[in-house]
């Protein structure tokens, strides 16, 4: 069968590459590097600027008001490693809590309407993610449409009203309730994150979502249903948006259709500032959990180093800008695109 | 060509890409173990007839038998069920994926754990390792994403991959596009060493030469159609210019050799 052409001896392929080193290691994981620098920079210095910062009351009331954050972040880390962006998650967070506050004052039980709750979300999440993955819209055009549909939905049912939640149910746990000395919501995220951390880093889903992020029609010519994958991301982050928005109106006892404005531009920010890449195919879920929490401290330590509030947008922003920055000029392996 | 079941048996194989008929009534055959060169310009339809085989494109008309039996591949998943396998001529790599990864895409090896599956990444790892030394391709960690590779080693894993899965078609389009003079001569010796085990082969190629070495019959593609096949021995390399750059064309420029110095680099 085979030709008669002879070539003996072909000497295997020749390599220049040298093995992986632990310099290697840290500087492509460049975005975590940099993000871990400002994280242990800010809590030094609030640290050593405030009185209260490190107390563990404190410590834990930044876990408690981060929740929400960490929570989105996480699976927003998910939907912009694919490539893709999910801008309506605040509006969903309001939805959620003004929903979830009529139904609970229409003598539904709270945890039926939890359960409810987060199928809106997926709900919400899966007719996104259909026109992204199946349609083929930009998902920045289909999340910004929810962005805004969605925080009318919440308005128009709502009247403007915020809508109290009795503090007499058990529900208000939830986002006020302590178990073992820690606040119930930093233990609802904590599970979460760890979750989203196997599931990204473990399993199949996972690597596919790197790899759509990386060359969608790679993973697809690999036999996978890339479409399915691509849309369950947004059914996660649909859901996700949805519990945090169950937890805040627990903790401040109301639905809001106010709750939530600019809620998902802190959570890209979080995700981004962590070293996720926002032309997707690299995503870290550690660096969005310090990314996250960056963002939490900032906003804490401004307030306890009594300095105005309304730095704390000023200073995020710097440290996004500088971060990313960072990354281009020093981590090159980061920057690096494609 | 009388072979009792062909491997692969395409016919009357159409797609149409908006005004442009880049298939038009296509076949195409290949016996067990046969290694057959698809030549043609570009643009001549050779790329999307082995996507078609591989699952990636859809036709709108045609039939495809492997083995006898009627397939229809609406996506490359069924083809990969189906042993036919491809190397793109764009290698279709996950550029921040590591090695091993790269060589599993989609067919991870997993373990369940609470009904969950898992990625079982150590014996992805070691699998790997020993799917490349098989191959006779070094690349020293395997951890590393594909990205931080040279071109030939990129390409050496887009080959190992579709070969080490225990393929009956494998498709290669340009192949060796991006390798130096000895991963060459390693990739044509891959070529015999699969067919010899059985293993169909089609070979997409600019490289006229390597078709000489390695392939036992060429098939000729021009605008769309399957236009001429020569058996390798029956055949030369002047003729195969000619039929690639098509006949008025070569009947014109007969006066100069300029076209076929062009046809060949």
């Amino acid at each position: 069968m085979s030709t008669p052409a002879q070539i003996s001896s072909v000497p295997t392929p020749a390599t220049r590459l040298r093995p992986r080193g632990l310099k290697d290691r840290f500087f492509a994981n460049g975005g975590v590097g940099s993000i871990a620098v400002f994280f242990v920079f800010v809590v030094v210095l609030f640290s050593v600027a405030t009185e209260d910062f490190l107390s563990v009351p404190n410590i834990l009331n930044i876990l408690r008001q981060s929740s929400p954050l960490l929570m989105v972040a996480a699976a927003m880390t998910l939907v912009i490693t694919t490539g893709g962006i999910d801008l309506s998650v605040g509006s969903i967070l309001a939805l959620v809590s003004a929903l979830c506050a009529i139904l609970i004052q229409a003598g539904i039980p709270w945890a039926l309407v939890v359960l409810l709750m987060l199928a809106c979300g997926g709900l919400i999440g899966a007719l996104q993610g259909f026109f992204v993955a199946y349609e083929g819209i930009p998902a920045f055009i289909v999340t910004l449409a929810g962005l805004s549909v969605i925080r009318g939905v919440a308005l128009l049912t709502t009247g403007g009203y915020s809508i109290p939640i009795p503090a007499t149910l058990s529900f208000v746990e939830l986002g006020r309730g302590w178990f073992l000395g820690v606040p119930v919501p930093a233990i609802i995220a904590t599970g979460i994150v760890a979750l989203a951390f196997v599931l990204f880093t473990q399993t199949p889903f996972g690597r596919y979502v790197t790899g759509i992020g990386a060359n969608a029609e790679a993973v697809r010519r690999a036999g996978v249903n890339t479409k399915a994958v691509t849309l369950f991301v947004y059914v996660l982050s649909g859901t996700m948006a949805a519990l945090a928005g169950v937890v805040l109106a627990a903790r401040l006892g109301s639905g809001s259709s106010n709750a939530g404005q600019g809620f998902e531009l802190d959570v890209i920010a979080a995700v981004v500032l962590g070293g996720t890449s926002l032309f997707g195919g690299r995503g870290t879920m550690v660096g969005t959990v310090l990314g996250a929490l960056t963002v939490a401290v900032i906003g804490n330590g401004l307030i306890l180093a009594h300095l105005s509030p309304f730095l704390t947008p000023i200073v995020t922003g710097t440290i996004i800008l500088v971060a990313i920055w960072m990354n281009f000029r020093i981590f090159r392996g980061a920057a690096r695109k494609r | 060509m009388a072979a009792p079941i062909p491997r692969v048996r395409m016919r009357g194989i159409s797609k149409r890409y908006g005004t442009i008929q880049t298939l038009n009534d296509v076949a195409l055959d290949l016996a067990p173990g046969e290694v057959l060169g698809l030549v043609g310009d570009n643009g001549a339809g050779k790329s999307t007839l082995s996507k078609v085989l591989s699952g990636a494109v859809v036709p709108e008309d045609g039939t495809i038998e492997i083995d006898g039996r009627e397939v229809r591949f609406a996506s490359p998943a069924d083809a990969r069920a189906a042993h036919v396998e491809m190397v793109y001529q764009d290698l279709s790599l996950c550029d921040t994926v590591d090695v091993a990864g790269n060589l599993f895409l989609g067919r991870e090896p997993r373990r369940r754990i609470l009904g969950v599956s898992f990625l079982d990444k150590r014996r992805m790892r070691a699998d790997a390792v020993a799917m490349l030394q098989r191959l006779g391709i070094s690349v020293p960690d395997i951890t590393v994403h594909v990205e931080n590779l040279s071109g030939g080693q990129r390409q050496s894993i887009a080959i190992g991959r579709a070969a080490s899965f225990d393929p009956k078609v494998l498709i290669m389009d340009e192949p060796t596009a991006a390798l130096a003079v000895a991963e060459v001569e390693a990739v044509l010796e891959l070529i015999r060493t699969v067919s010899a085990r059985g293993v169909s082969v089609i070979l997409i190629t600019h490289r006229l030469q390597d078709l000489f070495l390695v392939c036992d019959r060429i098939q000729v593609m021009y605008e769309g159609r399957a236009i001429a096949e020569r058996q390798i021995a029956d055949t030369n390399v002047e003729e195969v210019v000619d039929l690639i750059v098509g006949r008025k064309f070569s009947a014109r420029s007969a006066r100069n050799t300029q076209a076929e110095g062009v046809a060949i680099s």
